[in-house]
């Protein structure tokens, strides 16, 4: 256990300790929400008729609207990104200096992946300080909402993360690698538009995609639809079906769930086996 | 006195290529046991297979009784290891590093305090504690990879090539601290190197050549068979005068850099009579006792190239330099 406990602390620290890159995790989510944000949103706003919009429609505000997606691409990149220590750690010796050691490689994978959950966590909160500008309501109750479901989806995206990591040597491989996965993966979750009237190939990528249901949950926690006019819930894309079944978010929460159990035994399987 | 390593066989293979060919050798509890050998004789190798890094290809091997494969975990609690290239986390304090130790280890929580000053005493770092890692010196953060090494009391420390790339005065320092160890914790050392000075420091002496053990004794006993003293003359015409020494005096004659070297039995009655006798001018003359090189000269016919090795380390060690 304790080893656990160690293993996560050293990356909690470390990341504390990394002021660049606390800052920097700003920069991303700021261009989006601000600059790529509010451009869209006048367009987007013309598109569905401007002032003479009917009738719920007027409400449709982009930047509200992208705000759930944001908090997820930062906990997604930051949850992925974590697995880079575990490739630096291979190139600077460090990993030996854990692999000899006595604990079990599970703990030691385990350790990793919630060491890279509770950084993300963290940063995924960090982008709460973007909501006296957008204008949308939050409150201690939604924060406290969202605050286990954000540990569970970087849960499962470290596991995925450590699980590449582990079979790679080098920054530049692992770096690679997750940047072609990252942006299909957030162009496709509904995280930066509204996912409605998509050809029936893209339809199905949307659905294969964990992170899908994991921007969605974060959707459904701050955006509140159930409060929307259906006609702007309808616009906004909150109506996430499966074959014609309208999903919840307790079904989203299971699927990201057993997510994280598989890709955990499989990233934990996998380091078992690595070499150091 | 009780074996606190014991190795039979043990062999490793990579793809086709031997870089361990069944080695037997049994280390004594409380020993400073050297691994001597030229770059790419397989001393990390078979460190790295002692200390459970790399599976053996074949052979046994036991540390502290328990079996390098079946019991790993047991293995790898009893020993302490430094290896050839440095395994801190730079961007964290020397005391980070050493309580993350004492946790990996499961130091128990009420010695860990006690444990880290011990440790930092020996290296003589108490009081860089507090710093971080990264602005140590080269010499600093081997010390305090021994230190963090010594945490967990292992019973066998094993050091690889523990003052490469370092100053002469550090290497000092470094040995003054091996020594210290040993005679403080009682503590059996495994290491590796290839300086010659560092391998006559060693209770017991392995020479290692391509994977194979080519011989193991103490220093003292493996310049004994040797036999005799070292002549090392330069000439005129070395080529001339070494067809001269095989024919006229019938002795093994090796080439080390500009100069012969050849070894009589009794040096300085050989000598007289021989610079004034020989046909080709001599340049240079010198007479010395054998020392662990041409042990392993006599033994291969080859010198442990020091230059070839330090050259080596430079350009890991501007590498290394170049990421961080
Ligand atoms: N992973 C590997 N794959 C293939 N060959 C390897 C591997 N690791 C080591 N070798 C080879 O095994 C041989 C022994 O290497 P080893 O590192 O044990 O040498 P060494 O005695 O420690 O040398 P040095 O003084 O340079 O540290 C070398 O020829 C090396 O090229
Ligand atoms: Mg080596």
């Amino acid at each position: 256990m304790e080893a656990v406990y160690a293993i996560w602390q050293r990356d909690v620290l470390k990341f504390f300790r990394d002021r660049a890159r606390l800052i920097g995790s700003f920069a991303m989510p700021f261009m989006f929400l601000i600059l790529f944000g509010s451009g869209m949103s006048g367009a987007i706003g013309s598109m569905m008729g401007g002032e003479e919009a009917a009738g719920p429609l007027r409400d449709f505000d982009f930047v509200e609207f992208m705000f759930p997606g944001i908090i997820g691409m930062t906990v997604f990149n930051t949850a992925i990104f974590s697995a880079l220590s575990v490739v630096q750690d291979r190139e600077f010796g460090y990993l030996r200096e854990i692999l000899v050691s006595p604990m079990s490689r599970t703990s030691i994978a385990i350790g990793k992946v919630l060491g890279g959950s509770t950084v993300a966590l963290f940063q995924g909160l960090m982008m709460l300080v973007f909501v006296p500008f957008i204008g949308v309501s939050i409150t201690l109750p939604i924060i406290l909402e969202l605050i286990p479901v954000m540990f569970l989806v970087a849960f499962a995206i470290s596991s995925i993360g450590l699980l590449i990591a582990t079979s790679l040597k080098t920054s530049q491989g692992f770096q690679m690698i997750i940047q072609v996965l990252i942006f299909p993966m957030l162009f496709l979750s509904g995280a930066l538009f509204p996912l409605n009237g998509m050809p029936a190939w893209m339809d199905f990528l949307v659905k294969i995609n964990p992170l899908t249901y994991s921007v969605d949950m974060f959707k459904k926690i701050i955006l509140q639809p159930e409060n929307l006019a259906p006609a702007l819930r309808e616009a906004m894309g909150l109506n996430l079906s499966v074959f014609g079944h309208v999903i919840s978010f307790s079904e989203e929460m299971i699927v990201v769930l057993v997510l994280s159990i598989l890709f955990v035994v499989l990233a934990t399987v996998r380091f078992n086996r690595s070499e150091a | 006195m009780k074996n606190i390593v014991e190795v039979k066989g043990l062999e490793k293979n990579y793809k086709s290529f031997r870089a361990v060919t069944g080695v037997d050798f049994e280390v004594g509890e409380g020993e400073i046991f050297g691994f001597l050998g030229p770059n790419g004789a397989g001393k990390s190798t078979t460190i790295n297979m002692l200390s459970t890094i790399i599976r053996p290809s074949g052979g046994k091997a036991s540390i502290n009784g328990f079996d390098i494969v079946a019991d790993k975990n047991k293995v790898r609690a009893s020993i302490g290891l430094i290896f050839q290239e440095s395994t801190l986390d730079e961007k964290l304090t020397a005391n980070e590093n050493l309580m993350l130790h004492c946790k990996f280890y499961r130091v128990p929580k009420d010695k860990r305090e006690e444990r880290i000053k011990e440790v930092l005493e020996i290296v003589d770092l108490e009081d860089k504690r507090g710093n971080i890692v990264d602005t140590f010196s080269g010499g600093m953060k081997r010390r305090l990879e021994i230190a963090r090494g010594l945490l967990h009391y292992p019973r066998v420390l094993f050091l690889d090539e523990p003052t490469v790339g370092l100053d002469p005065q550090t290497r000092n320092h470094i040995w003054e601290y091996i020594l210290r160890l040993k005679e403080k914790a009682g503590i059996t050392i495994f290491l590796t190197t290839h300086y010659m000075d560092e391998a006559e420091i060693c209770d017991r002496v392995a020479v290692m050549d391509h994977g194979e053990l080519i011989a193991l004794d103490t220093p003292d006993q493996l310049k004994t068979n040797v036999g005799g003293d070292i002549i090392e003359i330069e000439t005129e015409d070395n080529q001339t005068a070494w067809k001269i020494l095989k024919e006229k005096y019938e002795v093994e004659v090796n080439e080390a850099g500009e100069s012969l070297t050849f070894q009589v039995d009794k040096g300085s009655e050989f000598l007289v009579q021989f610079v004034k006798n020989f046909d080709i001018p001599i340049k240079t003359v010198n007479l010395r006792r054998p020392t662990l090189n041409d042990v392993f000269l006599a033994l291969t016919g080859r010198e442990i190239r020091e230059e070839a090795a330090s050259s080596k380390e430079k350009m890991k060690s501007n590498m290394r330099k170049g990421r961080g």
